[in-house]
């Protein structure tokens, strides 16, 4: 009997043991910018591959911890409303980081829908001033001119994620912020997020 | 007789025209006035925006009604190849600008390179219906006069909503005025300059569907891509005001500079964003 117990202690410590190590190991390995963005490419293509059998709902399941575990939603949500977030309750504050993160999750299940036979293409990357990371890509699409992508990952805790994406020049946290920032502005944070939600429900019936 | 009978109804047409313009100036700048005080919003490259989302809205009207339901219906009467082949017609024509705005910009292997192009397709394309340039890898420039000036220095000035012509700056205006001159479509007859119309419209269709299905705020929307494409196009992708994300973050790294916090010390903006989560 106490053999055997000794034994199972001994296992589970071996367990704990590996484990650990395994958990160590991995944080030895911490993740690149650029593995951060050519991993969350590759799982947007398989889900674009999938697309039409996977339809909306199925993108959007797939799609939801690849988006939340390489990009920074938080701090996206944050940056995109600006000098309004101090204006913010903490109540509203959350509402808006929940929203948005349904609502990024949502645009790229409706945007990637389908596949013909585009790919990511890896061209450089750089540091900038400030210590973030600028991972420079193409989309190449049969027949059309590539879509240059360019994203910007800053460290969270000890990984790297994506908080801005450049497409053909054109920043989407620039876009966001110009919206988000003129509807509160205009039309007040309730209106904000009936517009989100409005969209998330339009993205949702196509 | 019978001509100067054309000319007096052009000239009726055009006066026409005209008064429904000022009509329209006149009533969308009356609404303007009286909302002016209710928004004290103003975006440096957009100062005119309450007049500006007038005319938006007036062009978008316009759109819905007339422009779009003649352009769908060009698309569905047209079969496919027919479409490809007056996009790539008018936009071998348009190379003669790219040219132009190639030389003008001092970039001669650019120039020579569109040249050919449009040698290529007008000679063996069937007049350019056919983009023989891409098949053998002589990708299209896109120049105009509107960059040609920027790369001039001439700065871009206010955003600008033109009636009918949709999105603008005051440096676009000479631009439009160039490019429409350059243009040999100017200068021939109402059919073909109605077909060059709808062939426009048609391929705005996929970006037109695009900002009505991401756009929380069109106007805001359609402003902000219009200036950063523009910007990436006269600085050939080299923007780096786009690229320099740190920028975005500029805004926060003068707040916490205000409250005497990180910035004083060298610390990253980035990490004064990163507090708020955790404190929450």
């Amino acid at each position: 009997m106490m053999v055997l117990k000794n034994i199972r202690l001994a296992l589970v410590l071996i367990f704990c043991l590996f484990t650990a190590g395994k958990a160590f190991a991995q944080e030895g390995n911490e993740a690149t910018a650029r593995q951060v963005v050519e991993n969350f490419q590759a799982e947007l293509i398989a889900v674009m591959k999938n697309g039409k059998q996977l339809g909306y709902a199925g993108r959007y399941d797939k799609l939801y911890k690849p988006v939340s575990n390489s990009h920074d939603l938080t701090k996206i949500a944050r940056i995109v409303v600006g000098k309004e977030w101090e204006k913010l309750s903490e109540a509203q504050q959350q509402k808006l980081v929940e929203v948005f993160n349904r609502f990024s999750v949502a645009s790229y299940a409706h945007n990637f829908k389908d596949y013909s036979g585009e790919s990511f293409v890896f061209d450089s990357e750089e540091e900038t001033a400030r210590g973030g990371f600028v991972v420079h890509s193409r989309l190449l699409i049969p027949d059309d001119k590539p879509v240059k992508f360019d994203y910007m990952l800053k460290e969270k805790g000890n990984s790297w994620r994506i908080i801005n994406i450049i497409a053909n020049g054109v920043s989407d946290l620039a876009l966001k912020r110009s919206e988000y920032t003129s509807i509160l502005q205009r039309e007040g944070f309730d209106a904000l997020i009936a517009k989100i939600n409005e969209k998330i429900d339009t993205y949702s019936k196509q | 007789m019978n001509k100067s009978c054309t000319c007096n109804r052009n000239a009726k047409i055009q006066q026409t025209f005209l008064s429904v313009l000022i009509v329209a100036v006149v009533f969308l700048s009356g609404c303007a006035t009286t909302e002016v005080a209710e928004h004290h919003i103003a975006n440096k490259a957009d100062p005119y925006e309450n007049f500006n989302r007038k005319i938006y809205v007036f062009n978008d009207t316009v759109d819905n009604y007339v422009a779009e339901p003649i352009s769908d219906t060009y698309k569905w009467i047209t079969p496919q190849f027919m479409q490809t082949g007056v996009f790539n017609f008018f936009n071998n024509l348009k190379t003669i600008n790219v040219v132009i705005n190639d030389v003008l910009q001092a970039k001669f292997k650019q120039s020579a390179e569109d040249a050919g192009r449009f040698a290529l397709n007008t000679a063996f394309g069937l007049g350019g219906f056919l983009d023989v340039g891409k098949s053998v890898g002589l990708e299209q420039n896109d120049e105009d006069f509107e960059q040609t000036l920027a790369v001039w220095g001439v700065p871009q000035g206010s955003y600008l909503v033109l009636p009918l012509l949709g999105p603008s700056t005051w440096r676009g205006i000479p631009g439009v005025v160039f490019d429409t001159a350059a243009n040999p479509v100017s200068y021939v007859g109402m059919p073909v300059q109605l077909i060059y119309m709808l062939n426009a419209r048609a391929n705005a269709e996929g970006a037109l569907k695009f900002i009505d299905e991401a756009a929380l705020d069109p106007y805001v929307f359609t402003r902000e891509s219009f200036l950063q494409w523009r910007n990436n196009l006269a600085t050939d992708g080299k923007s780096e005001a786009a690229l320099d994300f740190d920028d975005e973050l500029g805004w926060d790294e003068a707040d916490s500079a205000a409250k005497g916090s990180d910035a004083a010390t060298g610390n990253k903006a980035g990490q004064t964003l990163d507090l708020y989560p955790e404190t929450r």
